[in-house]
């Protein structure tokens, strides 16, 4: 049973509760607008400067279960059309070799693993994946030689630059935690970012529609 | 409002000991994926899979360039070789599910398929028919003795499954390096074909 105590200190939780109610109201609302207002001029990003090497073509980098050397670049323009806006794609080339110690297993390059760093603290672009004997995610054979292969990145159709940036990430070979029940075996993934490759000199080819 | 009654205290502790008794009910299970059949049968033999239907890998044929039939693109080439196998299935009442397939090797290499190829693969078609094809795999030729085709669905932990594992006849380094030496210069991946099945 309730006793006369309890009935009291309800009464006057109540009271409190409704003299600061739009005191309450407008704190949340502000919190609501602050919210709105951050979301609007494109959220809540943290800047990081570069953490990670940066080194220039032609050269060599291992990430994860992948090595590539990294040749050269081209920016493929393709001229507007009756039917297709003008577009442009930035292909880097490289050789790429399957070198996953762990599973030993052919697999094809995930587009996420290579990424187009366009500067001015833009989003990065992930690549299409490689395209090698002229087929795109072409499956790589562990303990075969390297292949040469290419990524595609969407540009800008009148992008133009001296010296393109890629990002490459690697994967990691780990298990999940197993503490909420996941299974804990290893398995390729985590990738985070080793080294940014810097190309000169992009040659700029005029593609054909269709290519 | 009273919130932890005894009776409430007592249902909660109750959920714990159940809780340990089944983790020691549980038996120590020898595969660690106890909803799994294992196959195991060698080339030329009916395997089966997933109930009553069956998986026979008709024959290997390596080769050093992949072509489709019907397809004017120019030859698939490798550093390595390229193992064709040439299956046929045939599908009971019973759905077997996809197959996933890979290729292994003694020295621990894992193979999967070779992609750009519209029609390499395992498949089932419906039910009373049987089918031929083909799937097409990248091979380093310096791990190819052992080679075995292990065949698995895509898993589903609520449904007994069936791990499937097919001898290849490659018992030795010698055959090995001589099926190598002897790969033809191109193989001609044929389209599937179903049919009736006889039986």
């Amino acid at each position: 049973m309730e006793s006369l105590d309890d009935v009291i200190d309800a009464m006057i939780a109540d009271r409190v509760i409704h003299r600061h109610r739009r005191k309450w109201l407008i704190a949340i609302a502000l919190v609501v607008v602050l919210a709105l207002v951050i979301l609007a001029t494109g959220g809540w990003k943290e800047k990081q400067g570069r953490t990670v090497p940066t080194v220039t073509a032609p050269t060599t980098v291992t990430a994860g279960k992948w090595e590539y050397s990294f040749t050269k670049a081209e920016i493929r323009r393709q001229k507007k059309t009756e039917y297709s806006d003008a577009e442009a794609k930035l292909r880097v080339y490289f050789d790429l070799k399957n070198i996953d110690d762990e599973e030993h297993q052919s697999d094809s390059l995930t587009g996420d693993l290579l990424r187009w760093v366009p500067g001015n603290g833009e989003d990065l672009v992930d690549s299409n994946g490689a395209t090698c004997r002229g087929e795109l995610n072409w499956v790589l054979v562990y303990g075969l030689p390297p292949q040469s292969c290419y990524t595609e990145f969407k540009i800008p159709a009148d992008f133009s630059a001296d010296m393109v940036e890629i990002g490459v990430l690697g994967e990691k070979y780990e298990g999940d935690d197993s503490l909420f029940g996941a299974n804990d075996d290893p398995y390729w993934h985590n990738e985070a970012p080793v080294a940014v490759v810097q190309v000169e000199k992009p040659v700029v080819v005029e593609d054909k529609a269709g290519d | 409002m009273k919130l932890y009654r005894p009776a409430t205290i007592l249902v909660g502790v109750l959920f714990v000991i159940l809780g340990g008794i089944t983790r020691l009910a549980a038996p120590d299970q020898v595969h660690d994926q106890p909803n799994m059949i294992a196959v195991r049968g060698s080339i030329g033999e009916p395997v089966k899979y997933g109930g009553d239907s069956t998986v026979t890998v008709v024959r290997m044929k390596v080769a050093k360039a992949v072509v489709e039939e019907n397809h004017e693109d120019k030859p698939f080439e490798t550093d390595g070789v390229f193992v064709a196998l040439e299956w046929d299935t045939v599908r009971g009442a019973k759905a077997p599910g996809n197959i996933g397939a890979t290729l292994t090797a003694d020295g621990g290499t894992v193979y999967t398929p070779i992609g750009g190829l519209t029609d390499s693969g395992i498949d089932f078609p419906d039910p009373g028919f049987a089918k031929t094809g083909s799937i097409i795999f990248e091979v380093n030729p310096t791990d190819f003795k052992g080679l075995k085709l292990i065949l698995r669905p895509s898993m589903f932990w609520n449904v007994l499954n069936t791990y499937a594992e097919i001898d290849l006849g490659v018992p030795s380094e010698a055959v090995a390096q001589q099926m190598v030496d002897e790969a033809a210069n191109e193989y001609v991946l044929r389209n599937s074909v179903v049919r009736v099945a006889s039986s």
